[in-house]
């Protein structure tokens, strides 16, 4: 196994491990931090947090993807309590993340209105979504990017969030239905 | 179909789970309720917006940088293992480099804080405090390398301290004994020398006097007490009285009692 391998001291194996889960956890990041920039240092210290503890994984509790998603979820629950206050103070005119341009949120929703092509209109309707994700609560944003960006089914998002599924349930049903009610509002703004 | 049901099914409607009879109900509620329905569709919506979302591409250094980090703390740990599977000189040795590394790992942090500039700033001035009281001391460096550690040597500057020591308290008590006896000295030969001047000795005495006691002199008026009669004329002496009264033997004088009382100062 990869994760016995890696604790015997092969270089390869971690090596291995990092190269497979690097995308997933930088998503996570990205989805949960709302930042390029975040998400990078967040998924470094995520692994050198795995690494550190990689011992203490036992495959009889769970999957690996499991433990790997419980370590980067407590991680960037700590970011955002320590990051809380910036966040409250962050306006309408901040840049919301790197793959962005650079372009602050309002002059997304403005260019909304006259897309050059469908590929741009796909990015700035992605970018929209993105934006519309980091304002909902840390609660109902880790549930909606573990159920609908990582595909993970409930008992494992149970396991990750460490509540009961039907919880679960709730948190992904009032999330979405937040989102869908920030994209209304962004829309009818640019309308 | 109650609100509640409604809710509790919606992730599984979303998700294609629901069939049979649990699915008519449910739709049928979706179309009746005012709220669950307009629920229903926000649900929908929103979950159609994720997944509308793709996955970003991670930046290209990230994987290096991941292991540039982790193979750091690898290469220490590795360090410390290929040490311990080479071959051993003693096993003295290899406990030694054990010892090191553990010594190195546990006090880096120590260090860490130690080299900041308030905690440099405490330890020079602690430092200039040591030198300048061994230096009121009379304590010089140069004394204390010529200090030998030989047991020997050792042992020999105990016993020399010892002997100093009791030395000095024996002195100590020839230097009492002697004072003792000048004291007696002084106190047998004084009375004799002063017969009648009590009061000047008195007076030094006060002087030295510890028992925190009031003095005799201030109670002199106050000590009598309220019951003590006081004869308003008394036979003092040969006066004008004297001369006027016709018995002087049986004057018959009036008796007046005074009532004292202590003057609080």
């Amino acid at each position: 196994m990869l994760v016995r391998r890696c604790v015997a001291g092969d270089a390869a194996a971690w090596e291995e491990i990092v190269q497979t889960y690097n995308r997933r956890i930088y998503n996570i990041c990205y989805r949960f931090a709302g930042s390029a920039d975040d998400a990078q240092d967040l998924a470094q210290e995520v692994f050198i947090k795995m690494y550190r503890t990689l011992a203490s994984y036992d495959s009889s509790k769970g999957a690996f993807v499991t433990w790997v998603t419980t370590i980067t979820r407590n991680l960037l629950v700590d970011h955002f309590r320590k990051t809380k206050q910036d966040r409250i103070t962050d306006s309408l005119d901040a840049a919301t993340s790197a793959h962005e341009d650079a372009l602050p949120l309002s002059e997304q929703i403005q260019d909304q209105s006259a897309p050059p092509d469908a590929r741009v209109r796909s990015r700035e309707v992605q970018e929209a979504v993105h934006a519309a994700l980091a304002k909902l609560s840390p609660e109902l944003r880790e549930a909606l990017i573990l159920r609908d960006l990582q595909d993970f089914d409930y008992r494992e998002i149970a396991t990750v969030l460490k509540v009961p599924e039907g919880t679960v349930k709730s948190r992904i049903n009032r999330g979405r239905a937040e989102l869908a009610r920030l994209m209304q509002r962004t829309y009818r703004q640019v309308m | 179909m109650q609100c509640v049901e409604f809710d509790g099914l919606l992730t599984d409607a979303l998700d294609g789970v629901l069939t049979g009879g649990q699915l008519d109900r449910f739709q049928a509620h979706s179309r009746s309720c005012s709220v669950c329905g307009p629920l229903f569709a926000e649900v929908g919506a929103g979950r159609s917006w994720l997944k509308d979302l793709t996955e970003v591409e991670p930046p290209a250094g990230l994987v290096t940088n991941i292991l540039a980090c982790t193979t750091g703390v690898d290469t220490q740990r590795l360090g410390v293992n290929v040490s311990a599977a080479q071959p051993r000189i003693s096993w003295i040795a290899a406990r030694w480099e054990g010892v090191q590394a553990w010594a190195s790992g546990a006090m880096l942090p120590i260090w860490g804080t130690v080299r900041q500039p308030r905690f440099a700033m405490s330890f020079g001035m602690a430092f200039f405090s040591l030198s300048v009281a061994l230096s009121v001391l009379g304590v010089k460096p140069a004394d204390l390398r010529q200090i030998s550690l030989r047991p020997t040597a050792i042992r020999h500057t105990y016993y020399n301290t010892q002997a100093r020591v009791v030395r000095y308290y024996d002195n100590i008590k020839l230097v009492y004994e002697v004072q003792a006896a000048v004291r007696e000295l002084k106190r047998n030969v004084a009375p004799a020398e002063r017969p009648a001047g009590e009061a000047a000795p008195d007076k030094k005495d006060h002087k030295n006097d510890t028992t925190q006691q009031p003095e005799q002199k201030q109670d002199r008026n106050y000590s009598q007490n309220e019951g003590h009669l006081i004869l308003a004329c008394a036979p003092l002496g040969p006066s004008v009285f004297d001369q006027l009264s016709p018995d002087p033997v049986n004057p018959d004088l009036p008796v007046v009692s005074v009532t004292t009382y202590r003057r609080l100062v």
